[in-house]
């Protein structure tokens, strides 16, 4: 835990205004390679909203524990260079002088709850400053109300739904009084209700206008119209680039884009449309502008692009007949009905505590559904024993560590051949080929928690589909994970679909849903709302506001395009004109 | 340092629910350690009787404290009267008489003395726990562990910041075990304690990982920054709580003075 002066810090002098200010910053955690981040200066002066960017592995989230001097007092790693907090060297200041500068919100609501009330929690933070009671007392009714959260103040916050109880840790934040307040993935573990909620809260603070805002944020949808200036680190964790929003988003989009930094979708979906020829002069970030833009640029005449093919409809692999299920004594789902073709990628959405999960771990016979209710390639799900269903459907939970059994790689794939009592050799070789197919091959030996998070999201897919399944099961493989893991994931999903496997799969992200599914699946108080072909089911907002979900943002800029007709039924970036992108 | 006292709360407290906690473990802790090593049927059952009265007559009893009160420990009597009739050495009570016979052996009245001694012991110090169990609520003890035993408030708000996580880790197990099932991990009763094996590794990855991050919250909001912290709600050692306890102790000398068990 060393902090020694950059060379160069010397030459650019510490902006004294400024809250934050960083100077050449290169983080080492204790067993990295290299540093990440490793070369960063920029300074946050008050009230400023600023935007942290780059690619996964840049080491943004590990700038922001810098910012408030949790790295490196209370995360070890070496940091070279120089973080000033309010004029304060972070490596020498206390977490107390620290704390009341910047405040801090992270990823997972649950994991930033002490107390058993909301007003509990909100003074926890001042009490450890020891200010007076009355003082106390003052600042965590301020921050509640700012929330929305006072009238609640003595429940539990085990009451509030995940957006509330992330505003419940933002003003937890605002309580300690900090000029400054760094989010770090704030709505990562939220449906789009909640994301909605955190924003709107934090639309306020800003509103305020005597707070500085950093963010670390993948869903850039709806960051923007927040955010006034956007910090851009790459793949090595240098800063590229520092700016307003409208040059470094706008201006530079593409180059971005060739780094891997996510952009806004409506940003992405112009990209193309100016490679195919549409002629913008100022890159959207916001369905609302692309929209715009297009609407004031001259009609092509262009062909109405395909809609999507229709895939041909294999036969019924699933079917769902008059499912009622309970949890515990709650009833959860009420009559359920529904097919599912061989080959078919079906998304499943709707709010938290809707049912989804309980639906898809009833078909997987996670759940025992009653008798006769579910049916999987003709099997009754109640009927059939565990080995017998593992050859016919897989089911993937959120944590792939949940699902791992053996002490290696090579065992956890092992192990649902040997449970079909093949021979040793045939476990070996089948065994083997699936290793090499989800790029694990050289992983065999080690044991499945020392994987990346991605490779072991890519073993507990193969897992799932060792038995010989035909029908596969995820329940928010995305959740909480950054767009490049997420993404890599959705590729894999891609490619088994491709080779005819069919894939039911619960979300949140509607991107996700309208750029891989090809139907949705609306769950509603345990009963299906809506059933159909993703663009179908989005083309009614009404059903999707009281369903707790999003239109897709191109949905939102294309639908019922005037002057370009050809772009209206698009839903898909792939499905754009425009090469590669 | 200012406090206001209980101000803010959503309901007044009355009775024993008013007391300092550490007084309610303090009062009947003396009997409890006695009845360890009493034998008779009397003294359990006189502890018994004045533990329900004060926590009938001294406090307002939730679903689940009537529920322990007269569903648990009235089953838990039978239970360990029972069995510890049926395991009793026969030997020992060879001189009473049959009251049941079951096949070879037979359960005597000494045998079944024995069992419901033991049983209204088990009981009855069960019911002088709950005094304080079902009239305190966690915080509350903490800070009476902070405030009058001087226990470091690190200590105290941590552990109370753990317990939170019990609920968190019974759901995490619930979800483990149905994913080891839905894999095919051994099934039978034999291999439960293999399948209980591999539950850990997962349960203490997600343990970790999660403590760390609660860590990192309260470090955060200068959790532990200072020596001490603000306390909103005092929980004061008024004059009530040592006249409770003397009350208390009188009587259990009062009881073992009458009913002389030893």
């Amino acid at each position: 835990m060393t902090t020694r002066p950059h060379p160069v810090a010397a030459s650019a002098a510490a902006d004294t205004d400024a809250l934050l200010s960083l100077r050449d910053v290169a983080i080492t955690h204790l067993d990295a390679p290299g540093a990440t981040p490793s070369a960063v200066s920029f300074d946050v002066r008050p009230g400023e909203a600023v935007l942290v960017l780059g690619p996964s592995g840049s080491g943004k989230s590990t700038l922001a524990l810098a910012l408030n001097g949790l790295v490196p007092h209370s995360v070890p790693a070496t940091v070279e260079g120089t973080v000033r907090v309010a004029g304060q060297d972070a490596a020498t200041a206390t977490i107390a002088q620290l704390a009341v500068t910047v405040g801090m919100v992270f990823q997972d609501p649950d994991a930033q709850l002490i107390t058993g009330t909301l007003l509990d929690e909100v003074c926890f933070g001042p009490e450890n400053l020891r200010l007076p009671v009355d003082v106390v007392l003052t600042r965590a009714e301020a921050a509640l109300r700012c929330m929305g959260l006072w009238e609640k103040r003595h429940e539990s916050p085990d009451v509030l739904s995940g957006g509330g109880r992330q505003r419940l840790a933002i003003a937890c934040a605002l309580a300690m009084g900090s000029p400054v307040l760094v989010l770090d993935e704030p709505t990562a573990n939220l449906d789009p209700r909640g994301v909605d909620d955190v924003y709107v809260a934090l639309r306020e603070v800003v509103a305020e206008g005597d707070r500085a805002l950093v963010l670390v944020e993948h869903n850039l949808d709806a960051a923007m119209g927040l955010v006034e200036r956007v910090v851009v680190l790459d793949g090595d964790g240098c800063l590229v680039a520092d700016g307003p929003v409208d040059d470094v988003l706008r201006g530079r989009a593409a180059d971005l884009h060739a780094l891997g930094v996510w952009l806004p979708t409506a940003t992405l979906a112009a990209l193309r449309l100016r490679d195919a020829g549409y002629p913008f002069t100022r890159l959207p970030l916001t369905p609302a502008e692309l929209r715009e833009a297009l609407e004031g640029m001259p009609a092509r005449g262009a062909a109405s692009l395909p809609r999507p093919r229709e895939r041909d409809r294999g036969d019924a692999l699933v079917s769902v007949e008059g499912l009622r299920l309970s949890r515990g004594r709650t009833p959860v789902l009420h009559g359920i009905d529904l097919e599912v073709a061989a080959g078919e990628f079906v998304a499943v959405a709707g709010a938290n505590g809707a049912g989804k999960t309980t639906l898809v771990q009833a078909i997987a016979g996670v759940l025992r559904p009653p008798r006769g209710t579910v049916r999987i390639d003709g099997l009754d799900v109640r009927r059939t024993d565990a080995r017998t269903l593992s050859r016919h459907v897989g089911f993937v939970f959120q944590n792939p560590e949940h699902q791992f059994i053996a002490t290696t790689v090579f065992d956890e794939i092992a192990h649902g051949l040997r449970a079909q009592r093949l021979g040793d050799g045939e476990v070996r070789r089948r065994a083997g080929e699936l290793l090499a197919r989800f790029g694990l091959a050289d992983k065999a030996g080690i044991h499945p928690f020392l994987l990346s998070g991605g490779q072991k999201r890519r073993l507990s897919v193969g897992t799932a589909l060792v038995g010989g399944a035909r029908l596969l099961v995820l329940d928010e493989p995305t959740f909480g994970q950054d767009r490049a893991r997420a993404e890599e994931l959705l590729t894999l999903l891609d490619d088994l679909r491709e080779d005819g496997t069919t894939i039911i799969v619960v979300t949140h992200d509607m991107q996700v849903v309208a750029e891989h599914a090809d139907r949705l699946i609306v769950v509603d108080e345990g009963r299906i709302a809506a059933d159909g072909l993703v663009a179908d089911v989005f083309s009614d907002p009404a059903l999707i506001a009281r369903a707790g979900l999003r239109t897709p943002p191109l949905r939102e800029a294309f639908a019922g395009l005037r002057r370009h007709p050809e772009l209206a039924t698009v839903a898909r970036l792939r499905d754009l004109p425009g090469g590669t992108r | 340092m200012t406090a206001v006292v209980a101000a803010d709360r959503p309901e007044a407290r009355r009775g024993l629910t008013a007391l300092n906690p550490l007084a309610k473990i303090a009062g009947p802790a003396p009997a409890m350690l006695a009845l360890v090593f009493v034998r008779d049927l009397s003294t359990p059952l006189v502890f018994l009787c004045l533990a329900y009265a004060a926590l009938l007559l001294g406090a307002r009893l939730t679903r689940r404290g009537l529920g322990i009160l007269f569903g648990v420990i009235p089953v838990a009597i039978v239970v360990v009267t029972a069995g510890f009739a049926l395991w009793v050495d026969p030997a020992r009570v060879a001189d009473t008489s049959e009251v049941v016979r079951l096949g070879d052996g037979a359960v005597t009245q000494g045998a079944l003395e024995i069992g419901l001694a033991t049983g209204l012991r088990l009981a009855a110090i069960m019911a002088l726990a709950f005094i304080g169990g079902l009239t305190t609520e966690g915080p509350d003890l903490v800070r009476s562990l902070v405030q009058q035993l001087r226990v470091p408030y690190r200590i105290g708000y941590a552990a109370l910041a753990a317990i939170r996580f019990v609920p968190r880790f019974g759901h995490e197990l619930a979800v483990i075990r149905q994913a080891h099932r839905v894999r095919g991990a051994r099934g039978g009763v034999w291999s439960a304690p293999a399948r209980a094996v591999g539950y850990v590794v997962p349960l203490l990855a997600g343990a970790i990982r999660h403590a760390e991050r609660v860590a990192l919250a309260m470090d955060a909001r200068a959790f532990g920054a200072y020596p001490d912290r603000t306390e909103r709600h005092r929980v004061p050692w008024r004059r009530r709580d040592t006249v409770f306890i003397g009350a208390f102790w009188a009587v259990s000398i009062a009881v073992f003075a009458v009913v002389r068990p030893f």
